[in-house]
């Protein structure tokens, strides 16, 4: 408990860092996603497996944006880059989404047309993790 | 021949019993994060096992009793009990991640949720517990947890840049956004994964379980030497796959999901299959070995019949220790806690305490009442004490470092 307690963040740095933490997190869970939907593409994964890397994956990347988003922005500044990173994190929740729908649906060979708006958000969430990383 | 073949059993044993959910966790954990910048880490983990090890598995050969036993005897009852209290805890966390990672590798089988298979799972490593033969079961899931070389065939094939894995590893540096308190907290991870309590708990009471004696300490020695080294491999493949194939993605690893898609993605779908029985097999031989850690360790120390070389019926109390540690481990993963976390914990709050492990073996191991000419070799001490100065530091800068990087976050 005590090493999970995130204090309110009061300058702007520190909430820069956790942008920077919260950006890293969801490019994971996103990678992690397009990695399986490319061995699923090439017959290499199991349904039950899928679904699973699938389903954890949207549920780590809804699950680290709802921690950020709890956290108090410090001014402007801070409302800005928010505004920014809420944006990358519910295109990749809302492609993570559909992602696991479809995969419990059995419908496999429909993901990677679905999965590849995701290529494009993991790259901005990747740049925004590097451009505010100090 | 039949000696040889006792041999090599032993030490493809030892190699499948090896690595258990916290070493999945943290190899793969690190390779993702740290590349190989600490794979000298399973190096000296590896090693401080192996001294250990082999002085308890031959304490219990010579004397024909098992350590913490001993430890009672020769350092009083103060002393036991404070080892007993931090042995049982780490332990207690230990089956507990044991029990959940045997769950998780079935959902991962069969996309049903984990938390519906830990009551099943529970029962099912009581019910081997109290049925299976002891050299039996050993065997089988030792033998099963082989498959985990999965990993080792999945690197190969994937052909990644042996130069620059090497180089990394002999030259470690803290990568680029990762900073040094978080680099030394996955250390002691790292090195708590290797160097779990209840390994040496359980090596010394199998010992006597398979009523071992002086003549036994060759197959003792190759056990240890042979098998814990090719089990360290195993622990480097792991982490040189995910560091070749989840850290140029930025993937950090916080699922057992995610250990496993590596080999998926190189090897398919009987490799996944295949890695994912060994999974299975590794995870539930190391709740078995817990599970009987827990009964042997507060069984010895009260001097209660233990073991299962004698019928269930002459050993109530080990078995009633046993079955609640196996009922309460479940309860806690149950509490829907994170299966992962509570892995983490339980390998670095073991590193926290373990000069309190391995002290009274070094001490028991020396004395000749016990050991005769046994007694350690100078070599032996000099390993022994290097590590226990280690070990002192590593339990002193675990808990704030703990604190300082959230936990690795």
């Amino acid at each position: 408990v005590l090493v999970s307690c995130v204090a309110p963040a009061r300058t702007f740095e520190p909430y820069e860092a956790d942008a920077v933490s919260t950006a890293e997190d969801a490019l994971a869970a996103s990678e992690t996603a397009l990695l399986a939907v490319e061995a699923s593409e090439k017959d290499n994964v199991t349904a039950p497996y899928l679904s699973v890397v699938l389903a954890e994956s949207e549920e780590s990347a809804g699950g680290v944006q709802g921690q950020f988003d709890s956290i108090q922005p410090p001014g402007t500044e801070g409302d800005a880059l928010r505004d920014e990173l809420d944006k990358l994190l519910d295109d990749a929740t809302q492609v993570l989404e559909e992602l696991r729908v479809h995969v419990r649906r059995g419908e496999l060979e429909k993901l990677p047309a679905i999965a590849k708006p995701l290529e494009e958000v993991s790259k901005k969430l990747d740049e925004f993790a590097r451009a505010h990383e100090r | 021949m039949k000696k040889l073949i006792e041999i090599t059993l032993g030490i493809l044993t030892a190699i499948g019993g090896f690595v258990d959910i916290g070493d999945l966790v943290a190899n793969a954990e690190s390779g993702a994060r740290f590349k190989m910048s600490l794979a000298w880490v399973v190096i000296v983990g590896v090693i401080g096992i192996m001294v250990f090890a082999e002085m308890a598995g031959r304490v219990a050969a010579v004397s024909g009793r098992p350590v913490f036993s001993l430890v009672r005897e020769r350092l009083g009852a103060k002393m036991a009990l404070a080892n007993l209290f931090a042995s049982f805890f780490i332990n207690f966390l230990t089956l507990a991640a044991e029990i959940a990672g045997v769950a998780l590798a079935l959902q991962l089988v069969s996309s049903v949720n984990y938390l519906l298979l830990i009551p099943f799972v529970a029962f099912a490593v009581w019910l081997v517990i109290w049925r299976v033969r002891f050299s039996m079961m050993e065997k089988v899931f030792g033998l099963l947890g082989l498959l985990l070389l999965a990993f080792a065939v999945a690197l190969w094939r994937f052909g990644p840049d042996w130069g620059a894995l090497l180089g990394n590893a002999t030259h470690p540096s803290v990568p680029f956004g990762e900073g040094h308190p978080t680099y030394f907290y996955f250390a002691i991870a790292l090195f708590g994964a290797a160097m779990t309590p209840y390994e040496v708990f359980f090596f010394s009471s199998g010992a006597i379980e398979e009523k071992w004696t002086k003549s036994d300490l060759l197959v003792e020695r190759m056990n240890v030497y042979i098998g814990f080294a090719l089990g360290g491999i195993l622990s480097l493949a792991i982490m040189a796959l995910c560091a070749s194939i989840l850290s140029p993605r930025g993937i950090t690893v916080d699922s057992l999901s995610q250990v496993a898609l590596p080999v998926a993605f190189v090897l398919g779908k009987v490799g996944l299959a295949l890695l994912l029985l060994g999974v299975f097999a590794a995870t539930f031989g190391a709740a078995l070995e817990t599970g009987l850690s827990a009964g042997y360790t507060v069984s010895q120390y009260l001097g209660w019949q233990w073991g299962k070389f004698v019928r269930p019926v002459e050993a109530p109390r080990f078995h009633l220790v046993t079955l609640v540690s196996i009922v309460l481990g479940a309860l806690l993963v149950l509490t829907s806690i994170d299966p992962i976390k509570v892995t983490e914990y339980s390998i670095v709050l073991s590193a926290a305490a373990l000069p309190l492990t391995y002290f009274p073996i070094l001490i028991v191991a020396n004395d000749p009442d016990y050991m005769g000419d046994n007694v350690n070799s100078w070599l032996s001490n000099s390993f022994g004490t290097v590590y226990l100065c280690l070990l002192i530091v590593v339990s002193i800068a675990t808990i704030p470092l703990m604190i300082l990087t959230k936990a690795g976050s």
